[in-house]
């Protein structure tokens, strides 16, 4: 891949402005926003804040591979899929408390994450993104033919309210102060992935990847190793959604939902490790906003997504992004 | 030659075709520790294949290369090679566009430092002090290069010459071995190639080796030696000098 | 494993394969035409075949009318795709990732406003040369699996005399080779680039008409569809028109095997698998021996 994934000016400049003011400044303001919306807002919108931590920490994974790599990841849903089915099994088949559900979810996510990155992460471009796709047709598939296991379109219910030192999360209101704590360490750990080495070789290897070869990238075993990481927290999003939902079914696990996942990077600004995090509360909030119109909500949705695309490449916080021109 | 110390570089015996066409046969020739080896020839001499062979973009059909007197073979690609302190640039510089010019020499010292995923992850602390070191090491070199006032540009906005420092920084700050330039003048003005020359002695006084494919007469006189290419075969080597008196060697140029 | 049951099977993959290709061929024009993977091929054979559903059932026109009808529609959507969607990002210099990304999108879009016409259900047309039945050996096939493959073959043998004897097709041609030189000699590119995918969608309608009868159509098959046909363009080359229907046929052949081995419901996962490992291992398909990396 020669060229940047999407239309940054050349102006724009890197992310490696790690100890810029503004930047520290926009965290705190969202820690402390974050920490206080439960207490302002109703039940209803505590529910759809929930909903967007789950968004952004799988979004926060297509988001990091799309941003800092240049790979179009669809497959995210199938790994969102694998942690929500591990723990429900966990729970429910086996009676082991939530925390083991998730474990083992992380744990068969990043084992098939790197049996099939290997030989995907070769292709690059179109067949990437392609090969993603088809991997999460194959996974959804097998959702729907493994009934002995998933439950197919009838699904698993009863899944169990997940607990955490005695804390057990059955409202919104604590599942939200279980959530978005997790998801926001999860922004701040790839942040610094971003900010750090393995940041700088990965926008290298986008930008040249030849001239990487020769700086001793070792472009495979990156890209595998982010692929896996992304995977993960696919993994983890799905399996706090099964324990916060309690019912899941092959209806969770769709194309739309894999859609979803990269359009709140996308939207936020893809080139921003952070992206993920105003992309997916737009994402949460805008159903709410368009469904007084009906059906036809879908369609101004994509609409909307598809316009994001070609007018925003920047995203949300392009702004942010104009601001390093140095 | 030195026939004690072993060189630095050897290339022995190698051969290659494409197709069924032969496009080296039977090449040797080597660079000894910190020397300035030119290699020249014309268009479709070969020249491209052999310099893309020993750096590990291709592997040859027959022959080996020796580096620091270990064999790379199929095994040992470009990552490895590079681990080594052999590099390469390349025609049109291949700068990191979007990176700024201290990014792009920091990126120089990735093969040197080792903090991994897991270690930037959780902001260790060797992770941290590396990245510092790198930047230190980086502005250095900058400095050294007369990038200094451009370290923060996007180094896609930079000029040819500016970008060519970029990439000889970058390859440098690492302290390689061997350093193979291929066609560093190509885009570059008249003064600018006078830079690169200076710039190019200065390295290779600091015992850098330098294996210099390049048309420009002005970069070639500064080699020790320099051996001549045609038809995928060695034809002559020898100092610049003698190559100009060398009528084979004549013949091969005036012949094109 | 009885003959009688291999034999039928292989027909009705071989079936499936030509409709494999059409959708196939269309991705490999527009491919040939603007250098892009259309994810919302699929979609063209959606709306054709939901346009002709709503002229044949609720307006209650003749068939074949409403085929054309259906066709046309497909076709315009594809022009209006490439000028609406495609020329803007072009004009912004969007890469091809950022592209394929945005057909991605418009394959949501397309399929959600279908869902709001039709809704979820899925619809089928009657199948073309009426429910005759035709004898293939010991198998027997409907007369309209005939009319699938003839039409592939007469949709492939029109394509390839539409490029090298006339005109406009000739004028693509030069304009996705050489983009300046086209210009020179007064060609539009960029409507050249409308026309590629307007092509795309006529394909695409057509193969959607087409396998309607056999298989339905609903608001959601887009992308499946279109990954198969990803799948025999691949296998095929990429730009080899006739690459795209041999790689169909080995794609309907494969599926068709793998639901007589295991269960029909792996049809897809064999078909994304055999993807995936072609990708990997073969990028330039079956007929080129170049290496170069696909992508």
């Amino acid at each position: 891949m020669d060229r940047s994934l999407l239309p940054d000016s050349v102006r724009a400049g890197s992310a490696s402005t790690r100890h810029s003011g503004g930047r520290g400044l926009a965290l705190v303001l969202t820690c402390v926003s974050l920490a206080a919306a439960p207490l302002l807002l109703s039940v209803h919108y505590v529910d759809l804040l929930v909903f967007a931590a789950l968004l952004a920490i799988s979004g926060l994974g297509v988001g990091f591979l799309l941003g800092q790599a240049g790979i179009i990841n669809l497959a995210q849903v199938a790994f969102y899929g694998i942690g929500a089915y591990a723990t429900a099994h966990v729970t429910v088949a086996w009676n082991l408390p939530g925390l083991l559900g998730l474990l083992l979810g992380v744990v068969i996510s990043a084992a098939f994450a790197l049996v099939m990155g290997l030989p995907l992460l070769r292709l690059s471009g179109h067949f990437l993104a392609l090969a993603t796709l088809a991997l999460m047709v194959i996974v959804t598939q097998l959702f729907f033919e493994w009934d002995w296991l998933t439950g197919g379109s009838l699904g698993i219910g009863g899944i169990p309210k997940i607990s955490l030192f005695g804390w057990t999360f059955d409202t919104p209101m604590k599942f939200y102060y279980f959530a978005w704590p997790i998801a926001l360490l999860c922004f701040w750990m790839l942040s610094n992935i971003a900010d750090g080495r393995p940041g700088l070789a990965m926008r290298a290897m986008r930008d040249s990847p030849e001239a990487a070869e020769v700086m001793a990238v070792d472009s495979t075993a990156l890209r595998t190793k982010l692929f896996v990481l992304s995977a993960i927290l696919g993994s983890i999003s799905g399996s706090l959604f099964a324990h916060y939902v309690g019912y899941i079914s092959v209806e969770s696990f769709t194309l739309e939902r894999t859609i979803v996942m990269i359009m709140a990077p996308v939207i936020g600004g893809v080139r921003n490790p952070w992206s993920a995090l105003p992309g997916a509360i737009f994402l949460s909030f805008l159903p709410e906003l368009l469904s007084p119109l009906g059906e036809v909500y879908r369609i101004l949705f994509g609409l909307g997504l598809v316009l994001v695309i070609i007018l925003f490449p920047q995203g949300l916080l392009g702004i942010a992004n104009w601001r390093r021109v140095k | 030659m030195n026939a004690i110390v072993p060189s630095l570089l050897q290339v022995e015996g190698v051969g290659h075709a494409f197709g069924g066409v032969h496009v080296l046969s039977s090449v040797s020739f080597n660079v000894p520790h910190g020397g300035l080896i030119g290699l020249i020839g014309p268009n479709g001499s070969g020249k491209t294949t052999l310099f893309n062979i020993i750096c590990g973009f291709v592997h040859p059909l027959t022959g080996r290369v020796l580096f620091d007197n270990r064999a790379l073979d199929r095994s040992s690609n470009v990552v490895q090679r590079s681990r080594h302190g052999l590099l390469r640039t390349f025609q049109t510089p291949k700068v990191f566009e979007h990176l700024s010019v201290l990014e792009n020499v920091m990126a120089g010292l990735y093969k040197c430092s080792r903090g991994g995923v897991l270690a930037s992850m959780l902001r260790m602390p060797l992770a941290r002090r590396e990245m510092l070191r790198m930047q230190e090491l980086a502005e250095a070199t900058c400095n050294v290069f007369g990038l200094g006032s451009m370290m923060q540009r996007p180094a896609g906005s930079l000029t040819a010459g500016a970008r060519r420092n970029v990439e000889l920084a970058r390859a440098v700050v690492s302290e390689p071995r061997l350093l193979m330039l291929d066609e560093p003048s190509s885009g570059l003005a008249k003064e600018e190639v006078g830079q690169l020359r200076e710039q190019l002695a200065r390295i290779n006084q600091s015992g850098l080796a330098i294996l210099l494919v390049s048309h420009d007469m002005d970069l070639m006189s500064m080699v020790d030696r320099v051996h001549v290419l045609s038809s995928g075969e060695i034809i002559a080597s020898g100092t610049m000098a003698e190559m100009h008196r060398n009528p084979e060697v004549q013949q091969v140029y005036l012949g094109l | 494993m009885s003959g009688e049951l291999l034999l039928q099977v292989t027909v009705s993959g071989l079936t499936n394969g030509f409709l494999y290709a059409l959708i196939g061929l269309g991705l490999a024009v527009v491919y040939k035409g603007s250098a892009i993977i259309n994810a919302a091929q699929g979609d063209f054979a959606i709306v054709g075949a939901i346009v002709t559903v709503l002229f044949t059932q609720s307006a209650g026109m003749p068939y074949w009318v409403s085929i054309v009808i259906g066709v046309m529609a497909a076709a315009l959507l594809g022009g209006l795709m490439e000028v609406a969607c495609i020329r803007p990002m072009l004009r912004l210099k969007a890469s091809e990732e950022s592209i394929l990304l945005a057909t991605v999108g418009l394959t949501f879009l397309i399929g959600a406003v279908v869902l709001v016409v039709v809704g979820k259900a899925a619809y089928f047309l009657p199948p073309i040369g009426g429910e005759a039945q035709v004898q293939v050996g010991s198998a027997t096939l409907q007369r309209h699996a005939v009319i699938v493959v003839a039409a592939a073959l007469l949709v492939v043998a029109a394509l390839a005399a539409f490029y090298k004897y006339t005109h406009l097709g000739r004028s693509m041609v030069a304009a996705s080779s050489d983009a300046d030189g086209a210009v020179s000699i007064g060609i539009n590119v960029p409507l050249m680039r409308t026309f590629t995918f307007m092509l795309g969608g006529l394909i695409g309608g057509i193969a959607g008409v087409l396998q309607t009868p056999l298989i339905g159509v609903s608001f959601a098959m887009g992308i499946a569809i279109t990954l198969k046909g990803v799948a025999a363009t691949v296998l095929g080359g990429l730009v080899n028109p006739m690459g795209a229907v041999a790689g169909g046929l080995i794609i309907g052949l494969a599926e068709a095997l793998a639901v007589f081995l295991f269960n029909s419901g792996y049809q897809n996962v064999v078909t994304m698998g055999l993807l995936i490992v072609i990708m990997i291992a073969m990028p330039n398909g079956l007929f080129v021996t170049a290496r170069r990396r696909g992508g």
